[in-house]
């Protein structure tokens, strides 16, 4: 039995230790927002925050995360509206949709840690998220966008 | 596809799929979803704005002025879209050419991705067909709902029909004014025959308020917030998971025996099945059933499977390239491509002052859609079978799916979910299959398969191993007199749809999806165009039609030839082109689709040149601007596409670096400014990747790189600056899926040729490559 | 004479097997009964709560799975496998019947009750140091707060003759120097203390020291770096690896957080040490331990400190910004889809634990590459480094030449060391070695 919390709320979860935290998100709490894309931390899809970090759920054993506070997609904003969220819709950066929980929950990370991010860091940090629509230069759009109206909101905040 | 494809090049599929054109569009479809014991509609259908899918159920009665939408009590317009999505935001196209033609408010309309019933008729997406077979379809059923309405009012307040106006939602006459709803709460039963909804008047172009504005997508909001439901997110009380166990080659590979032995102590584990497949389509494949995804992975790492194996263990790319020339050598292989009456090649050539000839070639490419394969199948309450995943062409898996069930064509029935990236892949649902095979052999009960990413390549139908062999042929002037090309690979329509194949003007069938790029807008003489199948590839795999299909590989070619021709007669390359775009004969273009021929296909090149500053003599060493045209997708449906390139090449390592991509499209109508930039954006990146980045190669019958370790698409550190012209037309809207994949890797080999003054022939355009390239130019 | 030469000698002997035994021989305490035991007042319990903590006692004392205390947690060593006791409140196969005494004897010179000598695994050459008082802490806080376990200690693998626990004697003889800890007039009280801890109940040497051929710690090499369980514990002397220079502040904050974003992360061996235990101490005790350790990784230096220098980690944060021809090698295409999402820093002023910087990482500068790959190869859990943040495992999703490649890339682009040798054959040799992470 392993314990953590998902989205804040506390769960227990009576599964393989070994087993991925993509399929515990998925076939076992029902949060499907999560993607499984390459399997092998690559591509990005299944990226979660685990203490707040963006993290490759696909290649993270269940047993790792005992104890930790996860946040999938359905979790980042109770609404749905992180500021990424919106510049996302804004600019109606997806397009099959497939690898944006990845990409936004990746954004959400760096933003966190790098409130003013340049190009060239997006570039770096955004890379290990394959978009195989291409969106890139949206997503690059986006989080500049974001970056600003995070900005905004604190100095009137 | 059928019904608005020219009917030359695209046969009718057959009675089980009737053509859209032969259908009447009755009013008045009430339950049509029972009708085969088919789930509810409420089961069976996608509505992408909602967190679940679920459809928008009618408030009150409903009106269906066609097949196409009903609009409720409440004024909502529910438009059915038989087009998959995949990030092409094709619903919200479709609804907006029928809301913008009835007159509905945008915030009223919804939209609902439907089963297979075969009321839909033919179920397809691709070949960036959606908004241009769409478009007069649904600008009639638009027109219907219109008339409808405007005729219940006009005898509501005892005026004239014609002193009515419908617009945004509302119906309107002297100072008079009611909602659809209010009209539809009223009784509403309409009726239009097929011959009624032809003769219908539609608006002008100046009265579409919708076209061309800028509108928030409908399958937006649940792509960025976790609640899009893809085929992978299928779920069914009672279903068991499923994961396959791959023979070593697509063909001819059977089961000899299979241990478990070893996976047996895996919790959850239940057993795995030899399938046996009457439809041919997945032989040799095992399949480990679990009660978790996670359980049967394991277990299918611990399951050894033994095989009898056959010839295609032993081709690898190389041999398939080879097979490519052998076939383009042999003058007799092949269908002829109709090219008009331009004069006699062989004679012309013969008689040439000169002749210039090359070979282009392309490796073999995965899809690589982000969401592996996959599908849920089981039998349900009535005795139906219901496929569960996304897919493209409905229509050519459904047979497909009746002879794996050995069951009619009304026992069978796919739901449409969102796809995690289409390019194609899912046109061929040969994937549905296996999990079908799994639920007959457990009786009915709910499999859901999910392939792993290595077994998703493993399965791919790969863009194939391509040859182009192109010769010029000039006379004592330099003038061009003549052009013979050859292009050569697996053919997937062979493959899986046959009765897709126009005859070539030797009698010979060809897949136009394997050719089309080959018989350029340019006027160059006596032409011949012939298309070959490889059947060693079609042997040895299952060829695929990957975004943008044979314009990804021939544009290459004839864009790349264009260049060298150009240089080899000491000619600018852009001014060689212009020349040769004459708007005559053939290449004058035909309404309603190709209206304007070379002349526009001229003016894209021009204005991306112009707007690139090709040709500019200030740029540092060793970089360059390359430029190229292509016309999309094939004579038909023309998409004109201007492309140029900025690169630089560092002769050390061989790396190309692109700065920066222009792309002039004239696409017709654009309906959806803002997708059509993002197709245009995605295409153009597509092209850009393969042209650089993507390739594997066959080894022993199998592809080589299954995972991103070791396929490295294009990434956003790679994404260059893109700058897009869209050209401002009424014409007819045309596709966007694909055209812009199609310019940018010939525009990269002419920049590359430009800068360091080498010449690349074959994709992708490694630095190994350059370097090689390099090292010889020198020596 | 030859037979007074062999008297003599066969005299010497005998006076020495005589003062052998002497010294070896321990006589049995009695047995003291539960209802005997002295009253614990609660501050001495959380006393030794935290002490015990602050040795980690419960991680080599219990087993994986097991019952906290309840010893059998297997220490594999070259001479064979030793299984910890349990040192639960059970009278009959813990130390439920020891009294004060007894357990302080076994603390202070390596003799249980029975007056057996204890197998060094048991750290009692540090222990030694540890004062009565806090000796008594920790027997108070193991008889008041530990639940008894009855589970029998399993017998060692050791080979005879090392299995006699006689001759454990004479390793005491040659290796330990008993007795408690004198502090130093020359230093302050926060280094005392610090030294006290480390050297006393943290038992830091047991790891950071390298051993003699007989397991023994070299005396001549304290906290020089050593190799345990697969894992390198660095040098904490001037011969630490790390880019930046440890302070005192950082070592503490490392101590107290299991990460610190100049140097890296407590992970393997050392994650337990530090989330398991020494975290607990107070604030007061971890800033001792880094005044202590920043003078040891000063080799004792007393003088004015050196200048800040931020320089490599600029430097890293440099070399690690993105590079158009970043798919031209292996290893920078890896590290740039798979590692650099987290890794990758914009800043040398923004750098965070949670964000390793790997040019400036400890795992990156060792001479042995094995932190770096056992990290790759199975993350880090969210029990160790940075507290709830975890690192994916990428055993099953790269190959050996693949992990290979990326540890290559990293040390040749953001350090100046030589290249680890035999890179490929070191991930396969760390993938196949099952140890304790």
């Amino acid at each position: 039995m392993i314990e953590c919390t998902i989205n804040g709320e506390t769960v227990r979860l009576d599964a393989d230790p070994d087993m991925p935290l993509l399929w515990a998100l998925r076939d076992l709490a029902g949060l499907t927002g999560t993607k499984f894309g390459c399997g092998i931390g690559l591509c990005g899809a299944c990226t979660v925050h685990v203490g707040g970090n963006a993290t490759r759920s696909c290649i993270t054993p269940l047993k790792d995360v005992a104890g930790a506070a996860i946040t999938t997609i359905e979790g980042l904003d109770a609404d749905g509206e992180h500021p990424l969220q919106q510049t996302w819709r804004a600019l109606q950066v997806p397009q099959c949709g497939y690898c944006q929980s990845g990409q936004i929950m990746q954004a959400a990370a760096l933003l966190k840690d790098m409130p003013n991010p340049s190009d060239d860091d997006i570039d770096a940090v955004m890379t290990g998220n394959l978009c195989r629509c291409m969106t890139y230069p949206r997503i690059r759009g986006a989080i500049r966008d974001a970056a600003a109206a995070m900005k905004e909101a604190s100095a009137h905040g | 596809m059928a019904d608005t494809l020219d009917s030359r090049r695209l046969p009718d599929q057959g009675p089980s799929t009737p053509r859209l054109s032969r259908r009447a569009f009755l009013v008045s479809m009430c339950a049509a979803g029972a009708v085969f014991g088919f789930p509810r509609a409420g089961l069976a259908a996608m509505n992408p704005q909602a967190a679940d899918g679920q459809p928008l159920e009618a408030a009150g009665q409903r009106f269906e002025p066609t097949l196409w939408y009903w609009i409720d009590t409440e004024g909502r317009v529910n438009v059915n879209v038989i087009r998959a999505e995949m990030g092409q935001h094709v619903g919200t196209a479709i609804a907006r050419i029928l809301a913008d033609e009835l007159g509905a408010r945008w915030e009223d309309v919804h939209i609902e991705h439907v089963d297979s019933d075969p009321k839909w008729g033919t179920m397809v997406t691709g070949g960036s067909w959606s908004v241009w077979q769409s478009w007069p379809v649904y600008r009639q059923a638009g027109a219907a709902g219109r008339l409808a309405l405007a005729e219940k009012a006009a005898a509501l307040w005892g005026v004239k029909a014609s002193a009515v106006t419908v617009a945004d939602g509302r119906v309107r006459a002297g100072g008079r004014d009611i909602g659809f709803g209010e009209l539809v709460r009223r009784g509403l039963d309409r009726q239009f025959s097929e011959d009624e909804l032809k003769e219908l008047p539609l608006k002008p172009h100046d009265q579409l308020t919708l076209l061309g504005r800028d509108l928030k997508a409908l399958d937006i909001d649940t792509k960025t917030n976790g609640q899009a439901i893809y085929g992978i997110d299928a779920h069914r009380e009672g279903m068991v998971h499923a994961v396959p166990i791959l023979p070593p080659t697509r063909y001819d590979c059977a089961i000899t025996a299979i241990d478990d032995s070893a996976a047996k102590d895996i919790k959850g584990y239940r057993q795995t099945l030899k399938l046996d497949d009457p439809s041919g389509t997945a032989p040799g494949w095992a399949m480990v059933i679990a009660d978790s995804h996670w359980a049967a992975r394991q277990a299918a790492g611990r399951i050894q499977v033994s095989y009898q194996t056959g010839d295609a263990t032993r081709v690898n790319e190389a041999e398939i390239q080879a097979e490519n020339r052998r076939l383009a050598d042999d003058a007799d292989a092949g269908s002829i491509l109709d090219t008009g009456d331009s004069g006699d090649v062989d004679a012309v050539f013969k008689g040439a002052a000169d002749t210039f000839q090359a070979d282009y070639t392309t490796q073999t490419v995965l899809h690589f859609q982000l969401e592996p394969v996959n599908a849920l199948v089981f039998r349900n309450d009535d005795g139906v079978w219901e496929v569960h995943t996304g897919n493209q062409w409905q229509s050519l898996c459904l047979p497909w799916l009746q002879k794996a069930l050995g069951v009619d064509e009304d026992q069978v029935v796919m739901r449409t979910y969102l796809l995690g990236g289409g390019f194609g892949r899912r046109l061929n649902g040969d994937y549905a299959i296996p999990a079908a095979l799994a639920s007959k052999a457990l009786d009915g009960r709910p499999v859901k398969m999910i392939l792993t990413r290595a077994d998703d390549s493993h399965f791919d139908s790969v863009r194939p191993p391509t040859l182009s062999r192109l010769r010029m042929a000039f006379d004592a002037d330099k003038r061009v007199v003549g052009m013979d090309s050859a292009v050569v690979s697996g053919w997937p329509t062979k493959v899986m749809m046959p009765a897709f194949m126009p005859k070539g003007v030797n009698g010979e069938p060809y897949d136009p999806f394997s050719s089309d790029g080959i018989d350029h807008w340019y006027g160059v003489g006596a032409q011949r165009a012939r298309a070959i199948s490889n059947e060693l590839a079609e042997h040895t795999f299952r060829p695929g039609w990957l975004r943008s299909v044979s314009p990804g590989w021939t544009n290459f070619a004839v864009e790349s030839f264009m260049d060298e021709a150009a240089r080899h007669i000491g000619q600018d390359p852009l001014r060689f082109r212009l020349d040769h775009f004459k708007a005559e004969g053939r290449n004058a273009g035909q309404a309603p689709n190709s209206v304007g021929g070379a002349r526009r296909q001229a003016a894209v090149l021009e204005r991306v040149a112009a707007l690139s500053g090709y040709g500019r003599d200030d740029l540092p060493a060793d970089s360059a601007i390359g430029i190229a045209t292509t016309y999309g997708q094939s004579r038909s449906m023309p998409t004109w596409v201007g492309g140029a390139v900025h690169l630089s090449v560092d002769r050390d390592s061989g790396r190309v670096d692109v700065h920066k991509i222009w792309l002039v499209v004239d696409c017709g109508t654009v309906v959806d400014p803002n997708g059509a930039r993002a197709q245009v954006e995605g295409s153009a990146l597509w092209g850009l990747s393969m042209a650089l980045y993507e390739g594997t190669e066959f080894k022993n019958g199998r592809v080589a790189d299954t995972n991103l370790d070791r396929y490295a698409p294009l990434r956003m550190m790679d994404t260059p600056e893109i700058e897009i012209e869209l050209v401002d037309s009424t014409e007819v809207p045309v596709g966007l899926g694909e055209p812009g994949t199609t310019v940018v890797a010939p525009a990269i080999a002419n920049a590359l040729h430009a800068a360091v003054g080498v010449r690349l022939r074959h994709l992708p355009i490694t630095p190994a490559a350059v370097r090689e390239a390099l090292r010889r130019a020198e020596s | 004479m030859i037979k007074r030469i062999f008297l003599a000698l066969l005299l010497l002997a005998v006076v020495v097997a005589v003062a052998f035994t002497v010294y070896a021989w321990h006589s049995e305490l009695p047995a003291m009964a539960a209802s005997d035991r002295p009253d614990f007042d609660a501050a001495t319990v959380e006393k030794g709560r935290v002490l015990a903590a602050a040795g980690y006692c419960a991680t080599c004392h219990t087993a994986e799975g097991g019952e906290p205390y309840a010893g059998n947690y297997p220490v594999v060593s070259d001479f064979g496998t030793i299984y910890a006791s349990n040192i639960t409140p059970d009278p009959d196969t813990g130390i439920g019947d020891w009294s004060p005494a007894a357990f302080r004897r076994a603390m202070h010179e390596g003799v249980d009750r029975e007056g057996r000598h204890l197998f060094p695994a048991f750290p009692y050459d540090h222990f030694t140091k540890l004062s009565d008082q806090d000796a008594d802490a920790l027997y108070a806080y193991l008889m008041s707060e530990v639940a008894p376990v009855n589970q029998r200690t399993r017998e060692s693998t050791l080979p005879f003759p090392l299995n006699l626990r006689f001759l454990q004697a004479g390793w005491k003889l040659l290796f330990v120097d008993f007795g408690r800890y004198q502090p130093d007039p020359d230093r302050d009280d926060a280094w005392n203390r610090g030294a006290y801890l480390a050297e006393g109940i943290s038992h830091c040497g047991a790891c950071h020291t390298p051993r003699n051929a007989l397991g023994a710690e070299d005396q001549g090499q304290r906290y020089q770096g050593a190799v345990i369980d697969s894992w390198t514990a660095p040098a904490l002397t001037s011969r630490n690896p790390s880019a930046m220079r440890w302070t005192a502040a950082d070592l503490s904050g490392y101590l107290k957080h299991g990460a610190d974003a100049y140097h890296g992360i407590a992970a393997g061996p050392m994650g337990p040490v530090v989330h398991a235990g020494i975290a607990e101490l107070p604030d007061r005790d971890l800033h001792a331990l880094g005044v202590y350790f920043a003078s040891i990784a000063r080799d004792g230096d007393s003088g004015p400190l050196p200048e800040p220098d931020s320089s490599p980690a600029q430097a890293s944060v440099a070399a690690g910004k993105p590079d158009p021809a970043w798919r031209l090698d292996d290893g920078e295409r890896l590290y740039a889809t798979a590692c650099a999402s987290c890794h990758y820093n914009d800043s040398a002023d923004n750098l965070k634990a949670t964000r390793p910087d790997l040019g400036i990482n400890s795992a990156t500068r060792l001479d042995d590459p094995a932190n770096l790959i056992h990290v790759i190869l199975d993350g880090v859990p969210a029990d160790e480094g940075s507290q709830g943040v975890v690192m994916p495992a990428f055993r099953s999703a790269l190959d050996d030449r693949q992990i290979a490649a990326i540890a290559a890339y990293l040390r040749a682009s953001r350090t100046d060391l030589p290249a680890w040798p035999d890179l490929p054959e070191r991930v396969g040799e760390l993938r196949a070695h099952a140890g304790t992470h």
